[in-house]
């Protein structure tokens, strides 16, 4: 059991390293937005961080996660409807692994 | 549109992730009840941190001695595309005091973001986000509380089921951002083949975040002296 003091300690010091990994960023960009055409580049960067997460996250997927990640994809692109593509795809990890993945 | 109805757009705007977040909601509130953590503490935790990614992360070394480093480390490193959600969001933030853009990046939030791109331009970014993060922050608190309250009756339910359900959010965000985007789609591409490379070669997870972001960069900065020659 953690005592309460550290776990205030550590609960102050995640909320403190997370404000400022949103603030960092806004200000690094202050700093760099004089430079032309660098707009484009600040803003082409979440989707660069979305990609680093999810390639790797499907190259070591189970065969339901892989279908699972195809739905969600398909669904968006035909629809944009996230809480449908979500739950499409979260039906298929519960009910689907044990045929998929074969456990 | 003013910085008050720009909220009140974004908090509309916020049903669908405000249903996912309800679902991590739940599932941290029945992690943080198993990991020994009093009610109290996690909505805490929940209200001053705000972020899935790096709570989940924190609670898988939560135990005595508490390894004050190791969960600094382990959050800060899931954290870091707040980095660059702010770097995207430094041109539209601009017409409000500088200590409101401090006090309100707080709500930042990689929703609100990506939808943000999406928005007509007399929208104002910083009250959408905002708005958007408020609702998040309702949801995330709403169902931290659930899943605590909850939490005995899914003692033996196996949640690693869904432990890839942070990817598919994740992924719908990339839908949202890909078809809302007015730039060609390179940047991306190129961080994926490059996150692949390095997580073939078994590179460690933040140097993968790291090398593929750089590259993606690297690709925009091309593109970008491309087209202004």
């Amino acid at each position: 059991m953690v005592d309460q003091q550290t776990t205030l300690i550590a609960i102050a010091m995640m909320a403190l390293i997370v404000y400022l990994t949103r603030m960092t960023g806004y200000f690094i960009g202050l700093q760099l937005r004089h430079i032309r055409g660098v707009q484009p580049v600040l803003e082409a960067l979440p989707g660069c961080a979305f990609m680093a997460i999810l390639a790797p996250a499907v190259r070591q997927g189970s065969a339901s996660e892989i279908v699972a990640m195809a739905c969600v994809i398909l669904i968006m692109w035909r629809s944009n409807n996230v809480v449908f593509a979500t739950g499409v795809g979260m039906a298929v990890l519960l009910f689907g692994g044990p045929w998929l993945d074969g456990s | 549109m003013s910085t008050w109805h720009s909220a009140l757009l974004g908090i509309r705007s916020s049903g669908d992730y405000f249903l996912s977040t309800f679902m991590f909601g739940i599932m941290f509130g029945i992690a943080a009840a198993a990991s020994g953590i009093e009610n109290w503490q996690a909505l805490l935790m929940s209200a001053s941190v705000f972020t899935a990614s790096g709570q989940f992360a924190a609670l898988e070394f939560w135990q005595a001695p508490l390894p004050l480093g190791t969960i600094a480390l382990s959050v800060f490193l899931v954290s870091t595309r707040n980095i660059l959600l702010g770097m995207a969001m430094t041109h539209h933030f601009d017409g409000h005091s500088l200590g409101r853009r401090i006090v309100w990046l707080y709500m930042l939030n990689d929703p609100g973001v990506v939808t943000s791109f999406r928005q007509d331009e007399s929208v104002d970014r910083l009250g959408y986000v905002t708005g958007y993060g408020l609702s998040m922050m309702t949801s995330w608190l709403g169902s931290t509380l659930i899943g605590l309250s909850t939490a005995q009756l899914f003692a033996t339910f196996d949640l690693g089921a869904v432990d890839f359900a942070g990817p598919l959010v994740i992924a719908t965000m990339m839908m949202l951002f890909f078809k809302g985007s007015k730039s060609p789609p390179i940047p991306w591409i190129v961080s994926g083949i490059v996150a692949l490379v390095l997580f073939e070669i078994g590179t460690a997870n933040y140097l993968i975040l790291l090398g593929s972001v750089l590259a993606g960069m690297i690709t925009a900065i091309l593109q970008v002296r491309r087209t202004y020659g």
